[in-house]
């Protein structure tokens, strides 16, 4: 049993991603807009467990607040707003998909040979060690979203202000959009 | 131990997935929710290389990817709504105002 636990412990990563990928298959090739809302939750769900378990304790609990909480409740009112009075989509994919995922398919491939020896070879020279800053006996942020605060507010204060202007902008233009009479 | 191979085939995955629903799906919430996952793959690349090099700079530009996913959502949702006030369908083949 704890042999068990312990291969999970130290696979939770993979097993995080292998459900992030199914789940956004799942979210790709499901018909109705409902199921590909609820594919496309767990997705971000798996995502923030990548994230937890790559010790990006603030951005997972971020992508989970924004993504599960924020983003999905917004999808599934715009659902609700446009899918519902709608008959079932008669034809789910495009006329050309086939291409699509053949040419797809061949970037992918392209890559991977292109990436051969990076993605599949022996791993890096040098394993990701928990916490290297702790390993280097350098003493830094001891918490995570200490230390994410501050590069945030510290080293990248310009983007960070960018992007409030960019959210605010963006605010505005969506009422404006949405609004019933144009101005 | 994550290998930092693993996090990027992972990632390029996610990215590839993302890329096929743009391209093969009529619905025009399903393509935004795609490129949704095409930003989250980005943001795990950068995640796994901010751990990478034991700098925090990746996780807060990370955050910042994050924002700027929202402020993309909120405009695209708005507009499939006016879109759907006006032509009264999401499916984006049924949209071919500039085919002449």
């Amino acid at each position: 049993m704890e042999h068990l636990l312990e291969t999970i412990g130290r696979n939770l990563f993979a097993i995080f991603g292998v459900m992030a990928l199914g789940s956004a298959a799942f979210m790709v090739a499901s018909r109705s807009a409902v199921h590909s809302v609820l594919g496309f939750l767990f997705t971000m769900l798996c995502i923030a467990g990548c994230f937890l378990s790559l010790e990006a304790e603030f951005i997972g609990m971020a992508q989970i607040l924004v993504y599960a909480g924020g983003i999905v409740v917004l999808f599934l009112f715009v659902v609700m707003l446009v899918e519902m009075s709608k008959a079932k989509e008669k034809e789910v994919f495009q006329l050309q998909s086939r291409y699509a995922i053949v040419a797809v398919l061949t970037v992918a491939a392209a890559f991977v040979g292109l990436f051969r020896k990076v993605i599949f070879g022996s791993a890096s020279p040098d394993a990701l060690v928990l916490r290297p800053e702790l390993a280097r006996g350098l003493n830094v942020a001891q918490q995570n979203a200490q230390a994410v605060s501050r590069g945030l507010f510290a080293d990248y204060l310009l983007p960070f202000e960018i992007l409030s202007v960019v959210l605010l902008v963006a605010l505005v233009g969506a009422v404006v959009l949405a609004k019933k009479e144009r101005v | 131990m994550v290998s930092l191979n693993l996090v990027l085939l992972v990632s390029f995955l996610l990215f590839s997935i993302g890329i096929i629903g743009v391209l093969i799906r009529r619905n025009a919430l399903v393509i935004l929710m795609c490129v949704e996952l095409m930003l989250n793959a980005a943001n795990l690349n950068f995640i796994a290389f901010a751990r990478h090099s034991g700098s925090v700079s990746g996780q807060a530009f990370a955050l910042l990817v994050m924002g700027f996913a929202a402020a993309e959502v909120a405009v695209g949702l708005a507009l499939v709504v006016a879109l759907y006030r006006k032509r009264d369908t999401v499916q984006v083949d049924d949209i071919n105002l500039l085919k002449g």
